[in-house]
């Protein structure tokens, strides 16, 4: 199995000089599904900024991430963020043009050109995430689970590697979280997701990692970690419900 | 001040259409060439907040409600050209989805707003804080100009209604920088509480955004500096000239026969002596001006004072 | 305290109007602002035929009378405040009425080109002919997140004043200066997520 995703010694601080993270190490092979897990301010979302290269603001020398064995550097960028699937957390901030459709093609006419022909790739994404006929809808009267599926569609019209997912379910109702849980289910890329939403880590990441305070404290089988109560507990995170009530038989 | 659309003849419109064009279009240059790239969606979001903003009204005395216009405001926050490009942006819209301002009086109104309410505001914020970092100081700046340039855009909007020949000056010069006196000060306190808010929470965003164009080069200044002032001369000169002969007239009115009448150096398209009283109550306006701007100048100083406390000085 | 309508409300209705090409529809009611601005007001008949013209219009295109009406309430009160001036002076009501008929047939163009036009249909016609490419992204944003801003600032401005226990109007004007304050530094940390949007889709 290729390596997708390699991280080596990562470390960053924030403009004001705090310290965000501090030699991160993991690697993610292809076709892996890994959850992202740890409290507020852990660096989960700092971690997952640094796979497409939005950071570090300025590049570094020595790259610490890479792409399919190709380092995240400011020459690779381009093909690095046609690789990588960057799923936002607030949709509103991925959302930014007029109709959805606009939205949809926005990654294919960067990558490819503004004169080629998207179309297919846009009604491909549309279907995938089953929002076929929402073309000419205004972002602004979408619901918060349409808004986020057609935030992935624009992700999925630019044919990633794999995706980086940053609270996927957060703000969906439970009927916009069953139905996000099952389009992910369906996607073959390599995922890695960063949640506060356990039970979904438990439905969909055999694997998982356990951030906290810049560092990754735990890198383990999911059901392992999970069911670890006292590192749950002493990292801000409380053993999910659907393994508490869960019997061996 | 929004002109709708019939209110210009067709010379004036096409004199500020160029104007406005040639502003904006310097505006763009330096703008693609100073601003960071990751500051360019910052121009949109600017846009939709001066445009939420100017949808907020203000209570201003007996019952009536004024609205924001934030040239200055806009100016000093994101630097006076990116101002011009993010105020054209808002007249934009608000004409083609809203009809407010018409398609013919575009070019008049981001004259009027977006070059003289924003630019000329600007320059007058630069002028009375210097490069100053004194948090007072800019209050201060601030208020005067934002009162400066909302009257002094007014100004010009009457200007452009008397050489149409839609207004006769002095009525439209009266009305116009009377209404605006008052709609002024809500402008200036509302652009201090607003540079205040913003200081509190987030003082680096009022260094940084402004700095790069803190110190334009020669070229934006110059082009700037001169739409504004052939705006000027075309709009508000004619009919200023003119005054010298009214105070002649009310000077050998009130005793001094030696001085004999001249005649106006620039005709007005409508004269005014058909309404006797119209043209004193234009001069009153324009000494009340004189006295406002004084005026203004010192609740300025004044409420720097009141709205920032020792520590944030 | 906001006024907040959906001002294009009926752009994406099904009729042969909205249906036509943004292109030719921009520039017809250019057209006939332009017609109507250089008219000479003595031509009365001719204001007479492009009202005809524009209410055949606004029928073929099926937006509800009412809502046309409204709208055009709204602005009136704009256009009469200045034309009341153009009385004082001599032929002052003619020129009145020749104002108030010329920008009220151009209100009606303008009302009735963007609730027959999406706006991104505009701003793609405005692409095709050149517009500068910063302008356009700037429209399109701005058109994007206007009630975004509109729809935070109203909720900031509750919260205040579930929070504000005085009714000094001093009081009013500074929770108004803080609101918007706080608006616009959320707006540029808003601005700064889009670019990093922007840029993981590909943009340079």
């Amino acid at each position: 199995m290729s390596t997708a995703i390699e991280v080596r010694d990562l470390c960053y601080r924030y403009p004001d000089g705090k310290e965000a993270l501090r030699g991160i190490n993991f690697t993610v092979a292809t076709g892996e599904c890994i959850g992202l897990i740890g409290p507020n301010g852990a660096g989960k979302s700092t971690i997952l900024l640094h796979l497409n290269g939005i950071l570090p603001e300025q590049p570094t020398r020595t790259p610490a991430v890479f792409i399919c064995g190709q380092p995240v550097t400011e020459q690779n960028l381009p093909a690095i963020r046609r690789d990588v699937g960057l799923l936002f957390q607030d949709a509103d901030d991925q959302l930014f043009c007029p109709t959805v459709m606009e939205d949809v093609a926005f990654g294919p006419r960067q990558f490819d050109g503004v004169g080629a022909p998207v179309d297919g790739r846009v009604n491909a994404a549309l279907q995938q995430v089953g929002l076929i006929g929402f073309e000419k809808r205004s972002p602004y009267h979408l619901s918060v689970g349409e808004k986020r599926r057609v935030c992935l569609a624009g992700i999925l019209a630019c044919a990633p590697r794999m995706l980086v997912l940053d609270e996927p379910t957060s703000g969906l109702d439970p009927r916009g979280k069953a139905e996000l849980k099952t389009l992910l289910q369906k996607l073959p890329a390599t995922k890695i997701i960063a949640t506060h939403d356990l039970e979904l880590v438990v439905e969909l990441c055999p694997r998982a990692l356990l951030v906290d305070h810049g560092e990754i404290i735990a890198d383990a089988a999911t059901l392992e970690l999970l069911n670890d109560e006292a590192l749950m507990l002493a990292h801000g995170l409380e053993r999910p419900h659907i393994l508490r009530h869960r019997h061996p038989h | 001040m929004h002109i709708p659309d019939g209110f210009l003849d067709a010379k004036t419109a096409a004199a500020t259409g160029v104007l406005a064009a040639g502003g904006v279009g310097v505006a763009l240059r330096h703008v693609r060439r100073q601003l960071p790239r990751r500051k360019v969606p910052l121009l949109g979001l600017a846009a939709a907040f001066v445009f939420a903003v100017q949808m907020l009204n203000f209570p201003v005395a007996g019952g009536t409600s004024g609205h924001l216009i934030g040239g200055v405001l806009t100016a000093v926050l994101l630097g006076p050209s990116a101002a011009v490009v993010v105020l054209a942006a808002v007249l934009i819209v608000q004409c083609l989805l809203f009809a407010d301002g018409g398609v013919t009086a575009l070019g008049a109104n981001i004259f009027n707003m977006g070059l003289v309410g924003g630019v000329a505001g600007y320059a007058i914020y630069r002028l009375v804080s210097g490069w100053s970092k004194s948090l007072r100081q800019k209050v201060v700046a601030a208020v005067f100009a934002a009162w400066c340039s909302t009257v002094l855009a007014s100004i010009v909007c009457a200007g452009e209604l008397a050489l149409s020949g839609t207004v006769s000056w002095s009525v439209a010069f009266s009305a116009m920088a009377s209404v605006h006196m008052l709609i002024g000060i809500g402008e200036g306190l509302i652009t201090a509480l607003v540079v205040v808010a913003i200081a509190r929470a987030r003082p680096d965003l009022l260094e940084s955004l402004a700095e790069a164009d803190a110190r334009p080069g020669y070229a934006p200044v110059l082009v700037f500096g001169l739409l504004i002032s052939l705006g000027l001369a075309l709009f508000v000169a004619p009919f200023a000239c003119s005054w010298p002969d009214g105070l002649e007239k009310v000077a050998a009115t009130l005793g001094f026969e030696h001085r004999a009448a001249a005649t106006p150096i620039v005709a007005s398209p409508i004269p005014d002596y058909a309404l006797p009283g119209i043209q004193s109550a234009a001069l009153a306006t324009a000494l009340a001006g004189v006295i406002g701007t004084v005026v203004v100048f010192g609740v300025a100083f004044v409420l720097a004072r009141v709205l920032v406390p020792k520590e944030l000085h | 305290m906001i006024r907040h309508d959906f001002f294009d409300r009926h752009s994406r209705l099904d009729s042969w109007i909205h249906r036509l090409n943004a292109g030719w529809k921009l520039s017809i009611a250019l057209a006939i602002v332009l017609a109507t601005v250089l008219m000479p007001g003595r031509f009365a008949l001719c204001f007479v035929g492009i009202a005809t013209l524009l209410v055949v219009v606004a029928v073929a295109s099926k937006i509800p009378a009412g809502f046309l009406v409204k709208r055009l309430l709204l602005l009136e009160p704009l256009v009469l405040g200045v034309a009341v001036l153009a009385l004082l002076q001599p032929n002052g009501g003619c020129v009145f009425l020749v104002i108030v008929t010329k920008s009220t047939l151009c209100l009606l163009t303008m009302v009735l080109l963007s609730n027959t036009t999406p706006f991104s249909e505009l701003l793609g016609v405005l692409q095709r002919v050149r517009f500068p490419a910063m302008l356009i992204t700037t429209l399109a944003l701005m058109y994007r997140y206007l009630f975004v801003l509109v729809d935070e600032a109203g909720r900031m401005q509750r919260a205040r004043a579930s929070r504000t226990f005085t009714k000094r109007r001093f009081a009013v004007w500074k929770s108004l200066g803080t609101v918007i304050g706080q608006l616009f530094v959320r707006s540029t940390e808003r601005a700064e997520r889009i670019y990093a949007a922007m840029c993981s889709r590909g943009w340079k």
